[in-house]
């Protein structure tokens, strides 16, 4: 035995010992996010996240996008949702490619999901996707997906308080999206007041009030994200 | 946090964070793990009460796990104008109408747009583990 060799210095039993790990728990999907972006980028897609909570309104905005840029350009939707195809197969009434994405127990998508997506669509025959969100104001808002820009739709039937309530996802909009204005009467709430909320907690988004079903507002939406 | 959605969040941002752990804990092929130290920032949407219970459920799944603790840091979130310069807290405004504060990304210096820069991490800070013996780790 060489006695050069020392004996080998493993852990005592017993022993405690620290690790610092400083692991970051959301990095792995922000990278993820980031090679979303650049491959959508590389085929020259534009993708636009749609997100808020669930009945404010979300797939009947992007039918109706759809049905304004339809001419323009060619367009596939992702449709997240717990479970159903009954959003994906309304929207696929549009002769748009679908792609649901069903999250099982998930509250929102994840960009491992999008890039899972993403491979089922011909990129090169695309030039727009709209990625709506499961419907949740909380959840998504820390799990980017590498799109281009955000929507936030707010709806009058959630009552006042929906922006004052769940600030941060609204500093993340591009555009903030209200809803329903057609019943804020019937609601008693003031669409003015849901107006300043967004526009104090997030200055740099783009606000607009719409009544989706009429189609009311859905070309501002459009233009704010520049589409039109 | 918040009346609507659902309230899953913080059960997968533990699995997340519990799966990290046990990974670590293997490649250091440790017997135990008996603290994890996370760091939560403010813009996060995460309730450290919510974190702390579903660690405890998760960890009692598994035996290296079992019986640890879960210590979690708060970290203030920080904003920056990129016209003047500005770093710091983000402001919140009294809103009248509501009685309450609501937060606002216009810089307080010069009214200019702010940018979050921190106080959206979630981090495993460091973890305390038992070594396993020499003899378990002859038959292993």
């Amino acid at each position: 035995m060489n006695p050069r060799m020392k004996r080998v210095v493993k852990a005592e039993e017993g022993e405690v010992y620290d690790i610092e790990l400083d692991a970051e728990i959301l990095e792995a999907n922000r990278r993820i996010a980031e090679e979303n972006r650049s491959l959508l980028r590389r085929y020259n897609v534009t993708a636009i996240d749609v997100m808020g909570s669930t009945g404010t309104g979300k797939t009947t905005l992007i039918a109706g996008m759809i049905r304004l840029l339809k001419g323009r350009y060619r367009i596939a939707v992702m449709k997240g949702d717990l479970t159903t195809t009954i959003d994906a197969e309304a929207i696929s009434r549009y002769d748009v490619d679908v792609v649901p994405i069903n999250t099982g127990k998930e509250c929102h998508l994840d960009a491992n999901l999008v890039r899972k997506a993403l491979r089922t669509l011909k990129l090169e025959d695309l030039d727009l996707i709209f990625i709506e969100n499961v419907g949740n104001l909380i959840c998504p808002a820390e799990f980017p997906l590498g799109s281009e820009k955000r929507v936030v739709v707010v709806s009058v039937t959630e009552g006042p308080y929906m922006i004052v309530k769940h600030p941060f996802i609204f500093m993340d909009a591009d555009v903030i999206v209200i809803n329903k204005i057609d019943l804020a009467e019937a609601m008693g709430v003031e669409v003015d007041k849901l107006r300043m909320d967004a526009e104090t907690i997030n200055p740099r988004a783009k606000v607009v009030q719409t009544n989706c079903r009429s189609g009311e507002g859905v070309g501002e939406v459009v233009k704010a994200l520049g589409l039109m | 946090m918040g009346g609507d959605g659902l309230r899953m969040h913080e059960y997968s941002m533990t699995t997340m964070i519990v799966d990290a752990v046990l990974e670590e804990a293997r490649r250091h092929d440790a017997e135990k793990v008996l603290e994890v130290e996370l760091v939560i920032g403010e813009f996060t949407f995460l309730n450290p009460e919510q974190v702390e219970f579903w660690y405890k459920v998760l960890s009692e799944r598994d035996s290296i796990l079992k019986g640890s603790k879960v210590r979690i840091e708060l970290r203030r979130g920080y904003i920056r104008c990129p016209k003047c310069g500005y770093e710091g807290k983000l402001m919140y405004r009294d809103d009248t109408a509501y009685h309450l504060m609501v937060p606002t990304l216009l810089c307080p210096e010069c009214k200019g747009i702010a940018e979050i820069i921190t106080g959206r991490e979630c981090t495993i800070k460091r973890i305390r583990l038992l070594g396993r013996g020499h003899e378990s780790s002859a038959k292993g």
